[in-house]
């Protein structure tokens, strides 16, 4: 059996919206039927045979070929199997995921793992604003899951994050973790100004001391936390350098905020 | 051209026609006599139900208030998109539709005008410009006057009431409103003062004036002016258990001014039974059925998610502990007022909402007088106005009634009267409440009615047992004698007018006090505070309707 494959046949001009195309909709489909399917471009539907070539029979698999940054939504409410991007995806990748794994080779766009509920989302490239935040106007975002970024991420990062972790091996932009109620961000790069901003509970995990810490976190001194190995090894069947990495959160400074919120939010700094 | 609607059943209660079979001929927009030349158009209505266009005189569809509304609630926007279609954009909404979907929406159910009730002044320019790109509705607003400074700093100083109907005139002028309504009077104002309530006899602390005595001077204001629509009322103590008392007080209180109490269904509440929450829909139908003078509309609640959006900021920030989805908006408006906007989600098994929903219905049901009381929900606050057809067949229909009282949380079904109530309403009955008796309430002498010289909108239903179908889908709907709607679905798109009225007063003498006044505290000068008529009509969508000024009709 080959891992059904969407391949591009010319580069989209307006965005598409390939919510239809994830595993458990197209099992037990004939591949004339998934051609078929209309899908959201720009103003119009048009068939998805009509943008890609459909191949192959294993629907619990999928891979798009050749993709490119128009391709939103990739994997929205999948519940089981994997989806294989090569190329770039667009926007609201892997949003309300309920479990299976999304691996993207490029890099993607704003609102990835959006409200994302469990599940794998690994993103090989760079990720855009508002990573495993919730829809504009809702308070709760990503509740469950992993997602690995191995680039840079936008602004916004983890805003409203409700459980979950999220961790970034790159750098990550302004307002990470923004109002996250629980859960767990790590960055390995540098972070952006006003972390953590009004955050309630979670965990900001950082290998590098950020250029500020906000004057609404206070600092809690150094201190050895048996958690964060514990944590890391977690990770150890995941692609993360993280899962590598228990060593160098040995001893970590701990500031607590964001005392304009709730304030029993963490920033963890590794010394 | 000249169309004739041939042998439909019409009920016209401003004429006493109850259900005669008759022809209707329109020519220009207007109803005319019978015509001995040969129609353009014929409609073929016999055994159909013929009414004037529905008029709703109490709904939220534009100003400050509502925008934030959206902007609160996407998800009530994301959950309901309408896709552009045939001659209809796109839009979305469930609780706080679009401008667009709101027109087309209110118009595949019959209605043809909609007023909306909270218009602050200072806001008014952009109400006028949401309203004008409301599709299919007439439309027109009433001004909220009653926490504003300068008519609190008016009447502390004892100001003599020549000055206030001045001011009240230039406001209705300025704001281009077409009445006045005043939400919690002065408690909008004591709030920004620290007083998280006042009762009607309770001095404002700063200005020491007391709602009943705002309440008096405006339905006075508009009485020597000559304004048809009395004082649109949006009493004291809103949603409190025990409120039933302050809304008799109320009414005592006016002294026989008109007055128009609205959503009095928030305001009917005892404090009896073990959980001190009872209905006092008994005693407020008893003191309308007595008081002439009074007018009121109900503002029923219907069960599922809407959003509660109004002035009323102190009562609004009381119950923000009930917002649900959890997030709300309270503001105060510069020297004017204030709003409030929270999400709510009237449940059926709750013992609140639904004796809620049981005294509206005890309202509607032991008012006698249907010339008095309109059908609301007071929109979104009670209910979206998608569910009017639900809603009158709640009225209409006895048996459907009493199963839903049947499946409601059974504490509440027990303590209401509901189930003992015989009466049904009749067609007639829903033509006066929501065509005929809104019209003269609003002062709107050719709406309402199918005599002759009134505007040509007509609504036109097929009979049906199930009067919640029938008022869902008309078979047609004539907006000034234009076919807008067939079967339920909008067919041509038409731009609905601006209705008014433009009462004499003494411009120079109340703009010598305004115009300082104006420089001195607030963000705009006087003469951008008024809204010229251009700017409603310059686009030659709507035209403003202005509407005499002779008292209550």
């Amino acid at each position: 059996m080959t891992a059904l494959a969407f391949t591009l046949k010319a580069a989209p001009k307006q965005r598409v919206d390939v919510a239809p195309l994830i595993p458990e909709r197209l099992a037990g489909k004939r591949l004339a039927d998934i051609g078929a399917l209309q899908l959201q471009t720009g103003n119009r539907q048009i068939r998805a045979d009509e943008l890609f070539t459909v191949e192959g029979d294993d629907a619990s698999r999928l891979v798009f070929r050749g993709a490119t940054g128009k391709l939103d939504f990739v994997g929205k409410g999948m519940s089981q199997g994997e989806i294989h991007v090569e190329g770039d995806a667009g926007s609201y990748l892997g949003m309300h995921l309920k479990g299976g794994t999304i691996t993207v080779d490029g890099s993607v766009d704003a609102y990835a793992a959006c409200e994302l509920k469990n599940g794998t989302l690994l993103i090989r490239g760079n990720a855009g604003d508002f990573l495993g935040a919730s829809l504009p106007g809702n308070k709760k975002g990503m509740a469950g899951g992993v997602v690995i970024v191995k680039g840079n991420v936008g602004d916004r990062a983890g805003d409203h994050l409700r459980r979950g972790a999220i961790l970034i091996e790159g750098d990550a932009g302004s307002y990470l973790g923004s109002r996250m109620t629980a859960g767990t961000i790590a960055v390995l790069g540098r972070v952006g100004d006003h972390l953590g901003y009004a955050m309630t509970r979670g965990t900001l995990l950082l290998a590098q001391a950020p250029r500020v810490i906000p004057a609404t976190f206070n600092d809690c001194g150094s201190h050895t936390l048996g958690f964060i190995p514990l944590l890391l090894k977690g990770f150890a069947d995941l692609e993360t350098r993280f899962a590598d990495l228990p060593d160098r959160f040995q001893r970590v400074r701990r500031y607590a905020g964001d005392l304009c919120s709730l304030g029993k939010g963490e920033i963890l700094v590794a010394l | 051209m000249l169309i004739k609607l041939r042998g439909g059943k019409v009920y016209d209660p401003a004429h006493g026609i109850d259900g005669e079979a008759r022809d209707i001929y329109i020519r220009d927009g207007r109803i005319v006599g019978p015509q001995p030349e040969t129609p353009t158009h014929e409609y073929d209505l016999r055994g159909k139900v013929v009414m004037a266009g529905a008029i709703d005189m109490h709904t939220h569809i534009g100003g400050g208030k509502v925008t934030i509304a959206r902007n609160l609630l996407p998800e009530d926007h994301r959950g309901d998109p309408v896709a552009s279609e045939g001659l209809m954009r796109a839009g979305c909404g469930h609780a706080a539709p679009s401008t667009l979907t709101t027109g087309y929406r209110y118009a595949e159910l019959g209605y043809t005008a909609g007023f909306e009730p909270a218009v602050l002044p200072i806001n008014a320019r952009q109400a006028h410009m949401e309203m004008a790109d409301v599709p299919m509705l007439d439309v027109g607003g009433y001004a909220m006057l009653g926490s504003d400074d300068f008519l609190l700093r008016l009447m502390a100083s004892g100001t003599e009431q020549e000055v206030i109907n001045n001011y009240v005139a230039w406001t209705l002028h300025s704001a281009q409103a077409i009445g006045v309504k005043v939400v919690n009077p002065g408690g909008i104002s004591a709030f920004k003062f620290n007083q998280r309530s006042l009762d009607l006899d309770e001095a404002h602390r700063y200005y020491q004036v007391t709602p009943r005595q705002v309440l008096q001077t405006l339905a006075r204001a508009l009485v020597e002016l000559g304004v048809p629509h009395p004082l649109h009322v949006h009493g004291c103590n809103l949603g409190v258990p025990g409120n039933l008392d302050t809304t008799l007080r109320t009414i005592a209180g006016i002294e026989g001014l008109p007055m128009h109490l609205t959503h009095i269904q928030f305001h009917s509440y005892g404090t009896e039974g073990d959980r001190k929450f009872s209905s006092g829909a008994a005693q407020i139908a008893e003191a309308f059925n007595r008081n002439k003078n009074i007018t009121i509309d109900v503002g029923q609640i219907l069960f599922g998610q809407t959003v509660t959006a109004s002035g009323d900021s102190q009562r609004q920030f009381a119950n923000v502990g009930h917002a649900n989805p959890n997030k709300w908006v309270c503001m105060d408006i510069e020297c004017d007022a204030g709003c409030g906007v929270v999400p709510f989600k009237y449940r059926d098994k709750n013992f609140v909402n639904a004796l809620q929903w049981c005294i509206g219905l005890e309202i509607f049901l032991l008012a006698e007088d249907p010339w008095r009381i309109f059908l609301t929900t007071d929109h979104p606050n009670g209910a979206p106005f998608m569910s009017y057809p639900h809603l009158i067949r709640l009225l209409m229909d006895k048996s459907f009634r009493n199963d839903r009282l049947a499946t409601i949380n059974p504490d509440a079904a027990a303590l209401s009267t509901l189930g003992g109530i015989e009466r049904e309403y009749s067609l007639y009955e829903i033509a006066i409440m929501t065509r005929a008796g809104a019209a003269r309430l609003l002062g709107l002498r050719d709406r309402g009615h199918l005599g002759e010289g009134a505007a040509a909108d007509i609504t036109v239903y097929t009979e049906d047992e199930d009067k919640e179908k029938m008022f869902g889908k008309p078979d047609y709907v004539f907006k000034d004698g234009e076919l807008v709607v067939r079967n339920g679905e909008v067919v041509h798109v038409v731009w609905g007018n601006l209705h008014t009225v433009k009462p004499e007063f003494d411009r120079a003498s109340i703009e010598s006090r305004l115009k300082p006044y104006f420089d001195r505290y607030h963000t705009m000068k006087m003469d951008n505070f008024i809204i010229r008529d251009w700017e409603i009509e310059g686009d030659g969508r709507s035209k403003i309707m202005v509407h005499p000024c002779e008292g209550r009709g």
